[in-house]
C-alpha cells in the first residue's frame, strides 16, 4: 500500500476524538469558568488552573462519556471533583461561615423585596452580587451556582454534588434566602433602600 | 389550593420542577390571590435578576486558546 494513503486523514481516531471533544465538550467552557470561579472565591488564576485541569481529564476520559446524555453535568462533576481533591486541599482559605452562623445573621424581611424593585436591583452593582454569591457557606453556594446561574434542574444539580434531590431543595431555599438577605443589608447600606421598608 | 399550600411549591413552581397537575394548582391560585401572585412575582425577579448578572461573562479568549494549545499541539 502507497505509504501516503495512511496519512490520517479526517476519519482518524485523533482527529475523530478531537472533533468530538471540540463539539461536545467545549461549548461548556464558559459555565465551567464561571462555576469554578465561584468555588475558587472569585480568584481567576485558581479557576484557569482548574477549569484548565478539567478540560484534560475530561479529554483524557472521553470514552467514558456517554454521547447525548448530560456532557455540562459530567463535566461540572469533573470540576467538582477537581476542586474538592486538589484546590481546596492545599488551599488555605477556610469555609467562610459554617452553616448555622450564617442561617442566624440572614437577617431579611420575609416578605419580598424592597419597593420599588427596579431600583433595588439597579443599585446593586455585579461586583457585589458576586461578592455575595462568593460569601454563601460551599454547601449552599455550589446548589445556587449550579441551579440558578447555569440553569441545571434539581436532578442534574442532585448528580453533580452527590446529594439527594430533597437536599438540593432545601439548599436552595436557604441560599437563596441569605443571598437576598446579604443583597438586602447591602443595599440598605449603600443607602438605595431604607431600613425595615418590606 | 390555599396560599400556604401555595407558598410550600414557590420555588418548586418557578423553577419548573411540579407535575403539570401541581403546576396548574399553583397557577390557579395565583390568579385568584393577587398577594401571592406578588409574592410569587417577587421571587421569580430575584432568581431572573441572579441569572442575568452572574452569567454575563464568560471563561477568557486566552484560557480557551491554552486549553486547545495543551490538548492538541503538544
Amino acid at each position: 500500500m502507497d505509504p501516503a494513503s495512511r496519512v490520517p486523514g479526517p476519519a482518524s481516531p485523533d482527529s475523530d476524538r478531537r472533533a468530538r471533544f471540540e463539539r461536545e465538550m467545549l461549548p461548556h467552557l464558559d459555565a465551567l469558568y464561571r462555576v469554578a470561579l465561584r468555588l475558587t472565591g472569585g480568584s481567576a488564576a485558581d479557576a484557569d488552573d482548574l477549569v484548565q485541569e478539567t478540560m484534560l481529564k475530561a479529554y483524557r476520559g472521553l470514552d467514558g462519556f456517554t454521547p447525548g446524555t448530560n456532557a455540562k453535568g459530567w463535566l461540572l462533576t469533573i470540576l467538582r471533583h477537581a476542586f474538592i481533591n486538589e484546590y481546596r486541599r492545599r488551599s488555605r482559605r477556610p469555609e467562610t461561615m459554617d452553616l448555622d452562623t450564617a442561617e442566624a445573621i440572614a437577617a431579611f424581611p420575609e416578605e419580598g423585596l424592597p419597593d420599588p424593585r427596579e431600583r433595588f436591583f439597579d443599585g446593586i452593582v455585579d461586583e457585589a452580587l458576586l461578592r455575595a454569591v462568593d460569601q454563601l457557606p460551599e454547601a449552599f453556594r455550589e446548589a445556587v451556582v449550579l441551579s440558578d446561574i447555569e440553569g441545571l434542574n434539581y436532578q442534574e444539580t442532585a448528580q453533580v454534588l452527590g446529594i439527594p434531590v430533597g437536599t438540593v431543595k432545601s439548599r436552595l431555599f436557604r441560599g437563596r434566602r441569605l443571598l437576598k438577605g446579604r443583597l438586602y443589608r447591602y443595599a440598605v447600606e449603600m443607602g438605595y433602600v431604607k431600613k425595615g421598608v418590606t | 389550593m390555599n396560599c400556604q399550600e401555595a407558598l410550600v411549591h414557590l420555588y418548586e413552581y418557578l423553577d419548573r420542577e411540579l407535575t403539570p397537575d401541581d403546576e396548574r394548582r399553583v397557577r390557579e391560585h395565583l390568579t385568584a390571590c393577587p398577594p401571592c401572585d406578588d409574592r410569587f412575582d417577587v421571587e421569580q425577579a430575584f432568581l431572573r435578576f441572579v441569572e442575568a448578572r452572574c452569567r454575563a461573562h464568560g471563561a477568557p479568549p486566552e484560557l480557551r486558546r491554552r486549553i486547545l494549545q495543551d490538548l492538541f499541539d503538544a
